[in-house]
């Protein structure tokens, strides 16, 4: 395959950058128009723009890459209920269904059509997080979706400029702060309302009559990319199972199997046998599944180029109808994170026997952590949103795994100043966990602890989510675990797995973040860098000489070389 | 002011070369000068350029004695910064939270590599003390500091060998008190160490972002304070009584004093010379709309002029570990000329990506070992080798004839690298290079236009820097411009900038203010608080001055992440505030609404002291006629045609006042050459500048 004849690798480089930059330019309006720090400070949208048949031209730089992936599809579905030639200027459709979606309801898409006189020439599309879409808050006990919030059919939230207004009317009647809900709509239709306007002046500039062939030879490059890297792949079948702390009704523990099978320029990606869905918010839309799929493979393969469906287009990705990773509706799949990171390990995992150097460990940031909370400060002011922080990633082959950085999700932290001063919540302290890591020639990427106290007299509402909380994540060729999350209400453990809990005044809740997975054996870890991270206090002395091997001076300012020497001769503890 | 000059110097330490300008009102003359930068002690060059620049004017003459006026502008700070070679330096916090500066906000710059990497915090963690003490956001105490644990911590540091200290607590910009007092406590216990208030330097909500900010200014402060102690000392050895000023990364410049206590706002002087020198141009030619588009070797800086008006941005990154990915840095929230900065520049390598398309930078060749033309053992194909080829640039006539390129060079890397494994003709190659670079800049710059609100309208294009005039046609049409203005001495302009800069102080204080029903006596003495501190350092600076203020807010719907900087007049009442709010939101986003709230997030001021404002023009003399002025014919690109058609060439300081000159034609100068096409008309103003409009063809490609 190559570019399509009519677009010289120079001008179509020319048109490409041009057309990501007018996505980049609708994310910084979508950021800089929205009301939630969801939005705004923790970037969790997708921004795209889309030819007239429906088809994604480029997406922006900064986006989440579920979204990112899902959107895609999305934009099929709107036409297919909404057909272009019934859609006039100053309509705007919106969809958060699910299943055509990222996967949970409170991911909106908004798409605009551009019109250029009478004919539509494009679509922008956005999809943000929502802080809120009604329901039982992002219940973690949540087993159908019809808890977990409005679900809109495909509609169109303004008709030729005018606002839908019994769409508005539910929407605020079902929403905990509609001003910020209805705010971020807004602001999506900015940036969707900016781009249309950037598409017409790129036309315009350009010449261009149509967006779609120079989809079609973004699209067929892309591809091509992609093709190569997977065909430098050696062909063979890989299998490989990730065992999952979710349990069953019945209390046995889930599973993810995969079988990843590389022929000639194409991946196959079969989840056969993974565990039948379960009546928890933790199911994984198969869009979002295959999302994260091709994400590992991209991240391994072919990291620097532009995404868009030419990246999928070599990667097939089936999962059984009612398995995990391919629920049914209407089953919960509010914290599909939970579940479908660790179809990221799975492939890197796989992945690895092939080309260790070109994954990484696996991570303590799967799943996704973002407590959920809401209540009434004592002036009588509802609050409601969101925390975000993160544990260690895994190491490379060549690099110490990322403390507290998200991945493979991109969301920024919550600032605790911020949260402070937007809900009556004060946090204690938030602390990189020492010996967090997992031990590796290269170190897992450290957890972090973060305690949140209620100061207002109501009790707060906390939606708990996160895990490792039994299965830490591993190493990867001979490195050790990270260390395990946790999580403590008060004193105690939170009763149940997964659950919410109400927060008495006063009270503190605890989280401990886990660690990444270290690489390669730990007793081949250099000892000056074990050393170093006793001084910077990443590991201690005690675990430097367990893990390690690595023997210091009784003040730790320095190796003990000779008892260093002995201790690696002997062979290694096996892990506990 | 009303101090008569004899003569001005402009003094910049760049990475490389410390450039000298020196302007002596009572001829018009500049005098252009630079020595090899002396890393180890930066003021050692400045003594010794000054030395030199001495000798080249009369001999006998104490320059020194005769100056009164000197601007300084250094990369000291930005380098100590990047080199890591600042204080020993520690943060003194909030108890649970000296791990801020390190967890950063847990984000990846790049979303699919997994081989990032993240920047070293400046300040190692076990040099971040914590003591016990907490603020409620509101400012209120919910925790008294803790004095003995804050003692503790200063012998700590005196144990540690600290010689600087960032002290930040947490909510410290809603109520000082705490962090003010562990600074009295320092000044008992512990009086060499610096100390740096975050509630001083970002008096601004969100922790790592404030950490960051506070950390840089500690991590500098002793040496910025050595170094102008240095170099006030050499300039007094020299006969130099009084007027030393320091460049602000806002454009603006200030006494020592105040420079020693902020020093991070000293950051990034460099590119802020070009933004001012365009900014008066644009002045000159009753132009206050200009974008200012610097083209040189390795990078590409343009800035959005408005209304005469230099931008301020509030963040800004530095040391990122991709030089041009955003996030991949150490961010910091002082008041910065908003120019951005892009990986594209006459030494850019083009190449043939993974995705078979040509793609040109960020990598670069720099001067060494430079473009395959320069013969310099360079063989990859850059920007410049494609402006050879295409005949933009004249081989004998580089830098005035000062170093010849090899044209053969050119072509054949081009060829190799680029024109046969593409199958394209060599000419297309070259003039592909030349247009992705030029979409790469014009790709930056209008993501750059929307984050600032802006809209590139009507506005001229300033085209400055070595490369800049020779891209400035293709690339001006691809943002819609249609119109171009080039100064004589286009290569070496943004140096002039500096000797226009005010003497200004610009300070914040983040206060929210809801618009509705405010009172208009709160809101005014928050101004006029920040006015009589800004008014202190400016008069500190430059005694007796007048002094004016600007006034700006940042304004959101309650709620909302960004903010609009609305400038406004002293004592504008809430309403108006609000009003000019709604209409910069609709005139932005398409609409504004009225069912939500506006609060002013941040009360910004700025105090300039008033002074009069030189003309930036370098004296000509040209009498003859255009005729004089040509240089023959040669031929060049026309991508339009797609080949070489011939161009008539003219010396740019021989153009007469008031001839007009039509495309396609080169200019050119020894320190850059302007290209323009067939339909363009080039008009030549008598104060030393081209103004050139564009034929109407809408963006190439």
């Amino acid at each position: 395959m190559s570019a399509a004849p009519q677009f010289d690798p120079v001008t179509l480089q020319v048109l490409w950058s041009r057309a990501i930059s007018i996505t980049d330019e609708m994310a910084t309006t979508l950021m800089q128009t929205a009301f939630s720090t969801v939005v705004r400070d923790n970037h969790d949208f997708a921004v795209g723009l889309y030819d007239a048949e429906g088809d994604l031209l480029a997406q922006a730089n900064q986006s989440t890459p579920g979204q990112l992936y899902c959107m895609q599809r999305v934009m099929r579905d709107l036409l297919e209920a909404h057909p272009a030639e019934t859609l006039a200027p100053g309509d705007v459709l919106i969809a958060n269904d699910p299943w055509l979606g990222s996967g949970h309801t409170p991911d909106v898409f908004i798409a605009t059509p551009t019109f250029r006189g009478d004919e539509i020439v494009g679509f922008g599309v956005t999809c943000a997080h929502h802080t809120d879409i009604g329901g039982r808050l992002a219940a973690p006990d949540a087993r159908e979706v019809y808890e977990e919030g409005l679900i809109l059919p495909i509609c169109k939230l303004y008709e030729r400029g005018e606002p839908n207004a019994l769409l508005f009317q539910l929407i605020e009647r079902n929403v905990r702060i509609p001003e910020r809900i209805i705010g971020d709509l807004r602001a999506q239709m900015a940036a969707n309302h900016f781009g249309g306007e950037r598409l017409v002046a790129f036309l315009d500039d350009t010449g261009l009559e149509r967006l779609s062939d120079l989809t079609q030879a973004v699209v067929a490059q892309t591809e091509q990319t992609m093709r190569n890297a997977i065909a430098d792949l050696p062909d063979g079948t890989y299998t490989h199972a990730v065992e999952l702390e979710e349990e069953d009704a019945e209390g046995a523990r889930l599973e993810i199997r995969l079988t990843l099978t590389v022929k000639g320029d194409e991946i196959d990606i079969d989840y056969a046998g993974t565990s039948a869905q379960v009546a928890l918010p933790i199911n994984s839309v198969l869009n979002m599944t295959t999302a994260y799929s091709v994400f590992a493979i991209k991240c391994a393969l072919n990291p620097h180029t532009p995404n868009n469906k030419g990246t999928s287009a070599p990667v097939r990705v089936t999962a059984p109808e009612g398995c995990l990773l391919n629920p049914v509706f209407p089953v919960a799949v509010m914290h599909r994170t939970a579940i479908v990171f660790y179809c990221v390990q799975a492939i890197f995992e796989a992945l690895a026997a092939a080309r260790p150097d070109r994954v990484m460990a696996p991570c303590g940031t799967y799943p996704l952590w973002v407590e959920r909370f809401a209540g009434k400060a004592d002036d009588g002011t509802p609050y409601v949103g969101a925390f975000n922080a993160q544990g260690g990633q895994g190491a490379r082959a060549e690099k110490d795994g990322v403390s507290t950085t998200v991945f493979p999700a991109n969301v920024a932290s919550t600032s605790i100043e911020l949260l402070e001063a937007e809900a009556p919540l004060l946090c204690d302290h938030k602390r990189l966990i020492p010996d967090s890591g997992g031990a590796g020639r290269q170190r897992g990427g450290l957890g972090q602890e973060v305690v949140l106290r209620n100061l207002a007299r109501e009790d707060a509402l906390l939606s708990l989510s996160g895990g490792r909380f039994h299965i830490a994540a591993p190493g990867m060729a001979g490195g050790g675990a990270g260390a395990l999350g946790r999580i403590r209400i008060g004193d105690a453990p939170p009763e149940g797995r997964r659950r919410q809990v109400l927060l008495a005044t006063e009270t503190a809740a605890s989280f401990a973040y886990p660690g990444g997975g270290g690489h390669g054996p730990a007793f081949e870890r250099d000892p000056a860098k074990v050393l170093a991270d006793v001084r910077l206090g990443y590991v201690t002395a005690e675990r430097a000489r367990t893990d390690y091997g690595v023997v210091l001076t009784d003040d730790a300012t320095a190796i003990d070389a000779d008892a260093t020497a002995r201790l690696r001769a002997a062979p290694p503890l096996s892990p506990d | 002011m009303s101090r008569r000059h004899r003569y001005r110097l402009g003094c910049d330490i760049g990475g490389t070369f410390t450039d000298f300008l020196l302007d002596d009102p009572a001829t018009g003359g500049f005098r252009v000068h630079k020595v090899l930068t002396t890393p180890d002690d930066p003021s050692a060059a400045v003594d010794a350029g000054i030395a030199e620049l001495e000798a080249e004017i009369d001999g006998g003459t104490n320059l020194m004695a005769a100056t009164d006026y000197l601007i300084h502008g250094t990369t000291l700070v930005i380098n100590a910064v990047i080199q890591r070679k600042g204080a020993r330096t520690a943060i003194l916090t909030t108890q649970g939270f000296a791990d801020c500066l390190e967890m950063r906000r847990e984000i990846r710059y790049d979303i699919y590599d997994i081989g990032a990497v993240y920047p070293t915090p400046l300040i190692e963690r076990p040099y971040r003390y914590e003591v016990p003490e907490r603020l409620y956001a509101d400012g209120a105490v919910r925790q008294a500091l803790d004095e003995d644990a804050v003692r503790a911590v200063f012998q700590r540091m005196l144990d540690d060998g600290i010689e600087s200290a960032a002290v930040v607590l947490l909510h410290a910009y809603a109520n000082p008190a705490h962090e003010r007092r562990v600074a009295e406590i320092a000044a008992e216990a512990a009086p060499g160490i610096a100390i740096t208030l975050s509630s001083d330097v970002m008096p601004e909500i969100k922790e790592f972002e404030r950490t960051s900010t506070a950390a840089v200014n500690a991590y500098v402060k002793p040496l910025v304070a050595r170094y102008i102690a240095r170099l006030e000392e050499r300039l007094a050895a020299r006969g130099f009584r009084d007027g030393l000023y320091l460049m602000l990364s806002s454009g603006g410049v200030i006494a020592p004093d105040t420079a020693r206590a902020h020093p991070v706002r000293l950051i990034e002087s460099g590119p802020v010379g070009g933004a001012l020198a365009a900014a008066r141009l644009g002045a000159m030619a009753g132009d206050g709309n200009v974008l200012m588009f610097d083209m040189g070797g390795t990078t590409a800086k343009s800035c959005l002029i408005r209304d005469g008006g230099v931008p301020i941005a509030n963040t800004y990154e530095v040391d990122r570990v991709h030089r041009f990915k955003r996030g991949s840095g150490t961010p910091i929230g002082v008041p910065t000329v908003d120019v951005i900065e892009i990986g594209a520049g006459g030494g850019s390598i083009a190449a043939v990506d993974g995705m078979g398309l040509l793609s040109v930078g960020p990598e670069s060749a720099g001067a060494d070992p430079g473009p395959a033309c320069y013969g310099r053992g360079g063989v990859r194909p850059t920007v410049t080798d494609a402006d050879l080829v295409l005949g933009y640039l004249d081989a004998d006539y580089f830098l005035g004839g000062a170093m010849r390129l090899d044209t053969e060079a050119a072509r054949r890397a081009i060829t190799r690298d680029l024109a046969d494994p593409l199958d394209m003709p060599l000419l297309d190659a070259a003039w592909g290079v030349h247009e992705i670079v030029n979409e790469n800049m014009a790709a930056a710059i209008r993501m750059y236009v929307t984050e600032k609100g802006g809209d590139l309208g009507g506005a001229a294009v300033v085209a400055i820097g070595g490369a800049g005039p020779v891209h400035a046609a293709d690339f001006a049409r691809r943002l819609g411009a249609r119109r171009l203005l080039v100064p004589r001495g286009a290569g070496v302009y943004s140096a002039l900038g500096f000797l226009v800069a005010p003497v200004a102080f610009e300070a914040a204080r983040t206060k929210l203010t809801p618009l509705t029903g405010a009172d208009a006596g709160e809101i005014e003495v928050i101004f006029e608080t920040l006015e009589a501190e800004t008014a202190q350092i400016v008069e500190n600076a430059v005694p007796g001055a007048d002094i004016g203020f600007s006034r700006a807010a940042d304004v959101r719907y309650v709620g909302q992440g960004g903010t609009l900087r609305i400038e406004m007049p002293a004592a504008a009442t809430p309403a108006a505030i609000e009003s000019a709010f709604l209409a910069a939101y609709s005139a932005r986003y398409g609409a504004a609404y009225d069912d939500m709230a506006a609060q002013i997030v941040t009360y910004r001021v700025t105090a300039c002291a008033v002074q009069e404002q030189r003309d930036l023009t370098l004296p000509f003399a040209a009498d003859g006629g255009l005729d004089a002025a040509s240089k023959g014919e040669r031929p060049a690109f026309c991508p339009e045609r797609r080949r070489m058609v011939p161009h008539r060439v003219y010396a740019m300081d021989r153009l007469p006042a008031g001839a007009t000159v039509a495309g396609p034609a080169i200019v050119e100068e020894d320190s850059s050459t302007l290209v323009v096409g067939a339909g363009a008309e080039i008009r030549v103003d008598g104060r030393g500048w081209l103004t050139v409009t564009l034929a109407d063809t809408g963006a190439a490609s």
